[in-house]
C-alpha cells in the first residue's frame, strides 16, 4: 500500500480551506439577516443605551467593515466577544463547551459502529433469514424515529420512571450514557444497514469463492475477507456522518441539558448573538471539512485506483 | 440433570461481576445523593448572559445578582421592600434629597469595608457610556443622568454624592416615591471599585469575584452550572452554604429532572403538566400570582387602529375570564384594567359592568359598523403574537372572539427577540405584548405615555393622559400621585390603546424538604433565607 501523492494532499486541503471560508461568509451575512438584534431583550433599550451597546460592539460600522475585522480577528484565532454572554469571548466559551460535545460525539459514534457494523454483519451473513428480516424491521423503525423523539423516550423511561440515570446535566460519565445512546441510534441504524448491503454483495465475489474452495475458515473469511471490503462504504458514509452527528447534537445537548456547543448554537442563533453563532460554525465547518479531508485520503489509502482516476 | 462444575463456575463470576458493577453504580449514586445533602440545586430559567449589575437585563440574572449582592433596599423572605446595606432613609419635603444612612458593618467579601463612596461610584459606573449598561434608564431619575448617560455631561455632575463613609445622598430631577422599590433593581447595586481597577472587565471571573451579597461566585460553567458559597463578611449568617443554578431555557428539561430527584426547586415546569403535578405532587408545587400584565396592543399609527370605535368594539368583546380559566388553565388571572391588582397601594378605576355579553357583542358591531365595517366590508387584521403554545391558544381565543364581530384575523408569530424588535418599530396591526414590572400603577401606565418612546409600542398618544402623568410625576406623596394615575387610567381604558388581557402566575415546584419559601407576587427567593428542614433555620 502507498500513501496518495502530495498534489492530490494539497488539492483537497485548499478545497477544504476555500469550502470553510465561502460557510463562514455566508453566515456572516445570514446571521445579520434574520429579524431582530442582540440587544433585543426581554427589557427595551431607549435608543442613548442601545447607540452606545452598538458602539462598544462596532455594529455601527458598515458591514463590509464588520466582515473584515472579523476575518482579520479569525485569521489571529479571536472569534470575538460574545454579544449575549458579556462575561465570555467566544473562544472561552468554545472551550468551555467543546469538551463535552467531543465526549459526547465520540461516545455516539463508538456506540453507533459497534452495535451497527454488529447487527449489519450478522444481517448481511445470513441474508433473507428470518434474524436478518427482524434485525432489518427493526432498524428501519429506528430509523424512522427521530432523536427528537428517542431522546425524550429516553429519559422518561431511564431517569423518571426508573430514576437509574440522570436526566441531563454533564457531571460525571453517568451523564453521558442517554444522550449518546440518543444520538447514536439513528446512526447505528444506517451503518447497519450499510453494512449489511456489503456484506451480501461481497460475499457473491469471485474472490471468496476461491478462499473458501481454498478451505478457509468462516471467522478468518468473514474478518480478512469480508469485513475490510464492506466497511468501505461504512468508511465513506463517516464524513457525512459526522456532520450529521453534530446537528443531531444540537438536539440532544438541548434536550438533555448538556453544556456543549451544540447548545451554545441554539442559543445563540434565538438570541441574535452574531459572534457566538460565527464561532459555533467555524469550530463546526474546521471539524468537518478536516473529517472529510481524512476520509478521502482514508479512502485513497485503501483504494488507489480513486486518486488514479482523478 | 445436574449442571456441570464448569457452568457452575462461569456463572458464579458472572454473577459476581454482576453484583460488583451493580454495587459500583449505587455507589455512584449515593455518592450523588449525598453531595446533594450539601448543596443547594436551583433551576433558573436560562444561561445569564452577565453577572456585572451593571450590564444584565434579564430576570433570570436579577435571580443570582440577588444572592450575589445586596443594596440599600432588599428583600425580605417573603418578597416585600426591607432596608438592606441602608439601615433608614430620609427624604426632603419637597421629595428630591433622599439620604440613606448605611450600615455600619458593611464589608465586601474579601473583608474590605464598603462605604458610601463605592454607592457613588457604581452609580457614576452605570451611567458611564462606556459601561453601555442596557438598564442604566432605570437610575434617570437621578438628577442629571439621562445627560451623563448620553455624555452630555461629566459623571461627576450625577446626583449622588456621599457624607462620610456611612451616608449617601441621591438627589433627583423630580420627585419619585418609588425609588425604594427601584433600588432593589441590580443597577443600583454596588461594585467593587477596587477589583474593577486592578483586573477590569475580568472582575466577573470567579477568580476575581468579591460582592457584597450572603454568596460570592465560586464556579460558572456556560451552560452548565453556577456554584454560591455562602459570604464569610456578609452581615448576617446563612444555612446554606452552598449552593448551584442550573441553568434551563426548556421547561420539560428542568421538569424531568426534579422528578429525578436531581433538583431542589425549579424556576418553572410546563403548563400542561400543571393537572399531573396537582395529582401526583402536590406537596411540590408552588403557585403564585405575578406581578405582571399581559395585553394587546393596536398600532394607533395604522388605520383603522387610530380609530377608537374600531379599538373599543375589538377590546370589549374579550373575555379575560375565559381566556384566564378555560384557555389558560395555568393560574393566570384575568385582568380587566391595566394595572394589575396585586398593586395594594393603588385603587384601578371602576369598571362600567352594565352591558351583558349579548349587548357588548351588538354595540361593537354598531361601533365597527360605524367605522365603515360590516358583514360585506370585514375588517382584517394581523394579530402577532410570540412563538409558544400558551400564547398561540391565547391569540386563537381571541381570533375567535373577534369572529363573532366578522372580523377576519390572521395571526403572525416570532421569536421572542424578532417580535419585540418588530414591537418596537411598529411593524404590526395588533400584537400581543406582556410587562413584568414592579409594584406600583407608574410602572404600567407609563407605557402608554408618549414620552417613553419605543416601549409604547403602538404610539399611543392622548393629550388628556399625557398631562395626567405629568402631574402625577410632581408630586411626592404617593395617595396624590395615585389618584391622578387613576384617573389617567380611566382615560385609557376609554380609548383602548391596548387590551388588558391577564396577569401570569409562578409555577415552581419546591422540594418539601426545603424551608423559608414564600411564594409572593415578585416570585423572589432569596438563598440566604432557604434551610433544608433537618437543619435550623435561621434565627
Amino acid at each position: 500500500m502507498r500513501l496518495p501523492p502530495a498534489r492530490y494532499l494539497l488539492q483537497r486541503i485548499i478545497f477544504a480551506g476555500v469550502t470553510v471560508l465561502v460557510l463562514v461568509s455566508v453566515v456572516f451575512v445570514l446571521v445579520r439577516l434574520t429579524p431582530g438584534g442582540p440587544f433585543d431583550g426581554e427589557r427595551q433599550l431607549p435608543e442613548a443605551v442601545e447607540k452606545n451597546l452598538r458602539a462598544a460592539y462596532h455594529l455601527d460600522e458598515p458591514i463590509l467593515q464588520q466582515y473584515l475585522r472579523y476575518l482579520s480577528s479569525l485569521l489571529t484565532g479571536d472569534l470575538g466577544p460574545s454579544f449575549r454572554s458579556k462575561d465570555f469571548t467566544v473562544n472561552e466559551l468554545i472551550a468551555a463547551g467543546l469538551p463535552t460535545s467531543a465526549t459526547l460525539g465520540l461516545l455516539a459514534m463508538t456506540f453507533a459502529l459497534i452495535s451497527g457494523v454488529t447487527i449489519g454483519t450478522f444481517a448481511g451473513l445470513h441474508p433473507d433469514s428470518w434474524t436478518d428480516r427482524l434485525l432489518m424491521a427493526l432498524n428501519n423503525l429506528n430509523l424512522a424515529t427521530p432523536t427528537l423523539i428517542t431522546a425524550p423516550l429516553l429519559v422518561l423511561l431511564f431517569a423518571v420512571m426508573l430514576s437509574w440515570l440522570p436526566a441531563g446535566g454533564a457531571d460525571g460519565w453517568l451523564h453521558f450514557l442517554l444522550p449518546a445512546i440518543a444520538l447514536a441510534l439513528p446512526f447505528s441504524g444506517a451503518i447497519a444497514r450499510l453494512c449489511r448491503g456489503s456484506v451480501v454483495d461481497t460475499l457473491l465475489a469471485d474472490h471468496l469463492r476461491t478462499a473458501r474452495a481454498k478451505g478457509l475458515g468462516r471467522t478468518q473469511l468473514v474478518m480478512r475477507h469480508v469485513l475490510p471490503l464492506s466497511l468501505l462504504p461504512v468508511l465513506s458514509y463517516l464524513g457525512p456522518a459526522s456532520a450529521a452527528l453534530l446537528t443531531g447534537s444540537v438536539v440532544v445537548e438541548q434536550i438533555f441539558a448538556m453544556p456543549g456547543i451544540g447548545r451554545y448554537f441554539v442559543e445563540g442563533a434565538l438570541n441574535n448573538d452574531y459572534t457566538l453563532v460565527m464561532g459555533v460554525v467555524v469550530v463546526y465547518s474546521a471539524f468537518i471539512a478536516s473529517l472529510n479531508l481524512l476520509v478521502d485520503l482514508a479512502y485513497a489509502w485503501l483504494d488507489p485506483r480513486l486518486v488514479i482516476a482523478q | 440433570m445436574p449442571l456441570s462444575l464448569v457452568y457452575r463456575q462461569f456463572s458464579l463470576k458472572r454473577c459476581c461481576r454482576y453484583i460488583s458493577v451493580t454495587l459500583l453504580i449505587a455507589w455512584a449514586f449515593s455518592l450523588q445523593a449525598s453531595s446533594t445533602e450539601e448543596t443547594l440545586y436551583l433551576g433558573n430559567s436560562g444561561e445569564p448572559g452577565t453577572l456585572d449589575p451593571h450590564r444584565y437585563n434579564l430576570r433570570l440574572e436579577e435571580t443570582l445578582l440577588n444572592d450575589l449582592f445586596m443594596g440599600l433596599t432588599t428583600f425580605s423572605a417573603q418578597g416585600q421592600i426591607v432596608p438592606g446595606a441602608a439601615t433608614s432613609w430620609t427624604v426632603s419635603e419637597d421629595g428630591l434629597t433622599w439620604t440613606f444612612n448605611l450600615r455600619k458593618d458593611l464589608r465586601w467579601s474579601d473583608g474590605t469595608p464598603l462605604t458610601a463612596d463605592d454607592f457613588v461610584y457604581s452609580l457614576r459606573r452605570l451611567m458611564n457610556p462606556q459601561t453601555a449598561a442596557s438598564l442604566a434608564y432605570f437610575m434617570y431619575m437621578l438628577d442629571n443622568a439621562e445627560a451623563v448617560n448620553r455624555g452630555k455631561l461629566p459623571e461627576t455632575d450625577l446626583g449622588v454624592y456621599s457624607q462620610g463613609p456611612h451616608t449617601l445622598v441621591m438627589q433627583l430631577a423630580a420627585p419619585y416615591p418609588f425609588l425604594p422599590e427601584r433600588l432593589l433593581y441590580p443597577t443600583a447595586f454596588p461594585v467593587p471599585q477596587h477589583i474593577i481597577n486592578k483586573v477590569g472587565a475580568a472582575w466577573t471571573k470567579p477568580e476575581h469575584w468579591v460582592s457584597n451579597g450572603a454568596y460570592t461566585l465560586a464556579h460558572w460553567q456556560p451552560e452548565a452550572f453556577i456554584e454560591m458559597h455562602s459570604n464569610p463578611h456578609f452581615v448576617d449568617s446563612v444555612a446554606i452554604q452552598r449552593a448551584r443554578y442550573l441553568p434551563f431555557a426548556n421547561e420539560q428539561a428542568a421538569y424531568n429532572r426534579y422528578r429525578n430527584g436531581e433538583l431542589h426547586a425549579i424556576a418553572s415546569f410546563p403548563a400542561n403538566e400543571l393537572a399531573r403535578v396537582e395529582k401526583n405532587n402536590a406537596a411540590s408545587l408552588r403557585q403564585s400570582p405575578l406581578l405582571s400584565m399581559m395585553y394587546l396592543v393596536f398600532n394607533t399609527r395604522r388605520p383603522p387602529f387610530d380609530d377608537v370605535r374600531v379599538r373599543t368594539a375589538l377590546a370589549s368583546v374579550v373575555d379575560q375570564n375565559l381566556l384566564a380559566d378555560k384557555v389558560l388553565r395555568s393560574g393566570a388571572r384575568a385582568a380587566k384594567t391595566f394595572t394589575p391588582e396585586m398593586i395594594t397601594a393603588y385603587q384601578a378605576p371602576p369598571m362600567d359592568h352594565s352591558h351583558m355579553p349579548g349587548d357588548l357583542i351588538e354595540r361593537a358591531k354598531r361601533l365597527l359598523a360605524e367605522a365603515g365595517y360590516d358583514a360585506k366590508r370585514p375588517l382584517r387584521i394581523t394579530l402577532r403574537h410570540v412563538s409558544g403554545n400558551e400564547e398561540k391558544r391565547v391569540n386563537l381565543a381571541v381570533a375567535g372572539m373577534w369572529r363573532q364581530l366578522g372580523v377576519q384575523t390572521q395571526l403572525q408569530h416570532g421569536t421572542m427577540n424578532a417580535h419585540f424588535a418588530d414591537l418596537r418599530q411598529g411593524e404590526f396591526d395588533v400584537a400581543w405584548a406582556g410587562w413584568i414590572g414592579e409594584s406600583n400603577a407608574e410602572h404600567y401606565l407609563g407605557l402608554l405615555a408618549s414620552d417613553v418612546g419605543d416601549v409604547n409600542y403602538g404610539a399611543y398618544h392622548s393629550a388628556e393622559f399625557d398631562q395626567l402623568i405629568q402631574q402625577a410625576r410632581t408630586h411626592a406623596d404617593v395617595q396624590s400621585r395615585n389618584k391622578l394615575l387613576q384617573q389617567a387610567e380611566a382615560v385609557a381604558l376609554r380609548e383602548a390603546p391596548v387590551v388588558p388581557l391577564y396577569s401570569l402566575a409562578s409555577r415552581r415546584l419546591v422540594n418539601p424538604r426545603l424551608g423559608g419559601w414564600y411564594d409572593n407576587p415578585r416570585d423572589i427567593h432569596p438563598l440566604r433565607y432557604l434551610h433544608f428542614a433537618t437543619d435550623q433555620p435561621r434565627p
